[in-house]
């Protein structure tokens, strides 16, 4: 989105507003409810997106007015940063907004960040607008090698980088990848990998040198930065191979990806994946790698839970093949990490990729 | 003005002195704090009562002074008809000799042995003789009271006599006491005149205090009120010891049966027929000074198994709802006020009387430090002791003050005024300070508070919603100046004052009394409990 376009819909926010107070009413603006009832699985495209609910926030209810006016201060600074042509992050953007409003009130505009935190939800939701788009930054987590040229003007100036460049470290994938940066590749399909040290690995085998692919790791549950890379990249139509941990979490960061969560379901579509594809590491990975069988691990109790929980969501539990990998999980109460396939071999790793993409040994 | 020497041609004599002597703990003279108030206590119902029999609108003083420790003189002076000096040794030092004995009527006292006893107990304690000066027609009386235990007499020492040179009227009365003490707590001197002012708005009440510091507590209405009709006393108001009372301090009648019937209402000779047939092992033809115990018992049980005629109940003169309304007004400028206005019911299937309720709230019962108090009135007379076993104490405490918007009860600057109006009070005890918890009356108590609540409770209701909605228009108005400046540069707009004050009218109507700020219904869809959270998706750092 274009900066023009954010500042025209934080002024329309605005200039609403000043109409109600002009014909003597509160002040409100229309958000779409984020709640739990609220969060639709579509089907069609294979995300999580919000419903219909919508909700008003009024100035004038009691309950509302501290986070209607902070809400409108979050917005106003925003506003300004995107004149500036500055980007903050949103801890910065909390001390930007840590003041007293006035002398003879004692009380702060805000007093912990996680009340800036979900403001910033509410106006993203309320104005169709991604956070990114009002240069506010999250933290950088993702990282990508492989065959792959960035251009990204920043601080007034244009780089290009090279992601087969980038020696051990790869990319730090930033938090905004749709404003003023640019990029073409020339990968056969990408790989995420859930863990940092996994990449690591891989980056050293040159994996992604041997199979023309593009290497990333979210190290962990992925950024917004990194889910909107990768929501790009499949546009391509790049496949995209997840490769996680063989437990609960490992499961839930590809479903996160794939679908999208809960909590950023308003998102919708620009933050998720569906074309995704899990390769591993499965259940029946223990059956078929006879020496994983010596390499599994003890399931802690949060594991079996979120084991639970994902069995109870339809967009997990219409698969019969995850049911099956994740009910295994619970009655063996086993786990294997993505790291125990270099238990015979440090080079296994990227055999067991091969083999798995090769033969189309995937969940969906 | 009524004429003195047809109210004491009521006097009789009794030989009871030396009793009392051995029971001053009956008579209210146990513990220092109590004896001053008992001693305050009969000194001031006498007081009222001789007024009101004049018909003069009292004004009474009291003055104590500190002579040692628990050593105090106390002075009470009245404005009264005074009394003639033929009559002042039985007024004040002859034990039952006193005008209300004998007479049934909604009184102060009711036995009559008052005063006697406070002269009684400066004697014992002192061995100093109370003083009297009697203001009575043209004569102004000086004189010492002496009393002898035995013979139950009483005897004027360094009497003085003189021409009422300044025309005055009343009695005053001074002694000294030890065994005593003057304190400001809530069984003191000063809060008994504060509650015989409450319930006594006619009368004008000064407190000097042995501190020297003079109270005032200002009549707040100009005429006494009506004087309570005098009855026989009721067949089933009467117990065996007030029949035998009744049958010794009287020599019209020869035989029981004349004597019931002048003696008690409803009582004809056809009731006597009824009884004779009842208590057949009584004889009825005896002399009634004659009267022995076990058969005054019998009677008061056949008395019960006879339907009578329930008893008029005009002998019974409540204090007034505008009366009680100007009288709080007058003493503690309550922020709210609810009196009760009830008819008269009966107890023991006959008893007339009736309850008095108010409910005090905030403003001057606040200033004044009153928590939760309950202030027990018998025919007017603050009752100060024995409040744990007293109907009027439990039946208030029973309610549930929960229902009233007043949970905390105790806490609350609250004071409920109950007042038991009859001619008979059923008191627990010689102390005259508790009523027993007859059914009838109980409820009749918790329905009265309940009334009185249920006033309050609207007040403070629309007292409570006022204060909200105030409460919710400060909280959103704290945040105008900020909301202001951010809508403004949002908007890309220039008008800041204007949006300011806009918003300001805004929240005014909308919170202000009669305004719409109550209804926040639509406040709760927040959806808090519901609203999504994972808190392991660490993307916003």
């Amino acid at each position: 989105m274009s900066d023009k376009t954010a500042i025209e819909k934080l002024e329309g926010l605005g200039k609403k507003m000043v109409k109600e107070i002009e014909k003597e009413e509160g002040p409100t603006f229309e958000t779409t409810l984020r709640t739990k009832s609220n969060t639709i699985y579509d089907e069609g495209v294979g995300c999580l997106r919000m419903g219909d609910k919508k909700e008003l926030r009024k100035f004038l209810s009691v309950a509302q007015a501290r986070t209607f006016m902070q809400t409108v201060a979050v917005a106003a600074k925003t506003k300004k940063f995107i004149k500036e042509d500055l980007h903050a992050s949103i801890r910065s953007l909390f001390y930007q907004l840590k003041f007293s409003l006035g002398e003879d009130i004692d009380e702060d505009m805000f007093s912990e960040q996680q009340e800036s935190n979900a403001l910033i939800e509410d106006l993203e939701v309320a104005l169709g607008i991604k956070r990114e788009d009002l240069h506010l930054t999250t933290e950088r987590k993702g990282v990508v090698a492989g065959p792959i040229i960035i251009k990204d003007k920043f601080g007034g100036e244009e780089s290009t980088i090279d992601g087969t460049a980038m020696g051990r470290s790869g990319w730090g994938i930033p938090s905004d990848v749709d404003n003023d940066i640019d990029f073409k590749t020339t990968a056969k399909y990408v790989l995420v990998c859930e863990k940092d040290a996994m990449w690591q690995r891989l980056n050293e085998d040159k994996f992604w040198k041997k199979e023309n692919c593009l290497l990333i790791t979210p190290k962990g549950q992925s950024s917004r930065g990194t889910r909107r890379l990768l929501r790009k990249l499949a546009d391509k139509k790049l496949p995209i191979y997840c490769f996680m941990d063989c437990d609960a979490w490992g499961w839930y960061i590809y479903w996160t990806i794939k679908t999208g969560s809960m909590n950023l379901a308003y998102l919708g579509m620009d933050f998720a994946v569906p074309e995704a594809k899990f390769i591993g590491v499965t259940m029946d990975d223990i059956e078929e790698f006879k020496f994983l069988q010596k390499l599994t691990i003890r399931a802690k109790d949060v594991d079996l839970k979120r084991a639970e929980e994902m069995l109870g969501y339809p967009w997990i539990n219409r698969h019969k093949e995850w049911v099956r990998n994740l009910k295994l999980v619970a009655s063996t109460k086993k786990k294997i990490e993505q790291d125990a396939l270099q238990g015979e071999r440090l080079t296994f790793v990227g055999e067991y990729i091969k083999q798995k993409i090769e033969g189309k040994e995937w969940l969906p | 003005m009524v004429d003195g020497k047809d109210l004491f041609s009521h006097f009789r004599e009794h030989s009871v002195a030396e009793f009392f002597k051995k029971n001053k703990q009956m008579l209210g003279f146990s513990g220092k704090v109590r004896s001053l108030t008992t001693i305050v206590h009969e000194a001031v119902s006498n007081s009222l009562d001789a007024c009101e029999e004049a018909g003069i609108v009292p004004e009474i003083k009291v003055e104590v002074k500190e002579l040692g420790e628990y050593h105090y003189s106390v002075k009470i002076e009245d404005n009264g008809s005074g009394i003639p000096k033929s009559h002042l040794g039985k007024a004040l030092g002859q034990m039952l000799a006193g005008t209300k004995f004998h007479r049934y009527v909604q009184q102060r006292g009711q036995q009559g042995i008052g005063i006697a006893a406070v002269s009684m107990y400066a004697l014992l304690t002192t061995a100093q003789h109370p003083h009297a000066i009697s203001y009575y027609k043209d004569k102004k009386i000086s004189c010492e009271i002496s009393m002898d235990f035995k013979t139950n007499k009483a005897e004027l020492l360094n009497l003085i006599e003189e021409d009422n040179k300044e025309g005055k009227h009343g009695l005053t009365y001074e002694a000294e006491f030890k065994d005593v003490e003057y304190k400001k707590s809530d069984q003191g001197i000063f809060e008994y005149l504060r509650r015989t002012a409450l319930a006594n708005p006619h009368a004008q009440i000064t407190l000097t205090e042995p501190n020297n510091e003079t109270i005032v507590f200002p009549r707040a209405i100009q005429e006494n009120p009506p004087r309570p009709k005098e009855i026989l006393p009721h067949p089933l108001g009467v117990g065996a010891h007030d029949l035998l009372d009744l049958a010794r301090a009287q020599k019209e009648n020869r035989k029981i049966s004349a004597f019931l019937q002048n003696a008690l209402a409803r009582l004809s000779a056809n009731k006597v027929s009824e009884l004779r047939e009842i208590v057949k092992d009584v004889d009825f033809d005896k002399n009634p000074a004659d009267l022995t115990w076990e058969e005054a018992e019998k009677i008061v049980q056949g008395f019960k198994q006879v339907k009578w005629i329930a008893p008029e109940t005009d002998s019974i003169v409540p204090i007034g709802k505008e009366q009680i309304e100007k009288s709080f007004m007058n003493i503690f400028n309550p922020e709210v006020l609810a009196v009760t206005e009830r008819s008269p019911k009966v107890y023991q299937g006959g008893v007339p009387f009736a309850i008095e309720a108010a409910i005090a709230f905030g403003g001057g019962i606040a200033t004044a430090g009153k928590k939760g108090e309950i202030m027990r009135f018998a025919n007017r007379v603050p009752l100060l002791f024995d409040a744990g076993g007293c109907a009027l104490t439990e039946a208030t405490k029973s309610v549930d003050w929960g229902r009233y918007n007043l949970k905390q009860f105790e806490e609350e600057p609250i004071v409920v005024l109950i007042n038991f109006v009859s001619v008979y009070v059923p008191y627990t005890g010689a102390g005259k300070q508790a009523v027993a918890q007859e059914e009838d009356i109980m409820d009749e108590i918790k329905n009265a508070v309940m009334e009185a609540a249920r006033e309050v409770q609207k007040y403070i209701s629309g007292k409570k919603k006022a204060h909200e909605i105030e409460t919710k228009r400060k909280v959103i108005s704290r945040y105008i100046e900020q909301l202001a400046s951010d809508v403004t540069d949002l908007a890309a707009a220039k008008n800041k004052n204007e949006i300011k004050k806009k918003l300001e009218k805004i929240i005014e109507e909308k919170y202000s009394q009669g305004g719409e700020g109550e209804e926040e219904k639509e406040d709760i869809p927040e959806h808090e409990e519901e609203r999504v959270k994972e808190d392991d998706e660490s993307e916003e750092e």
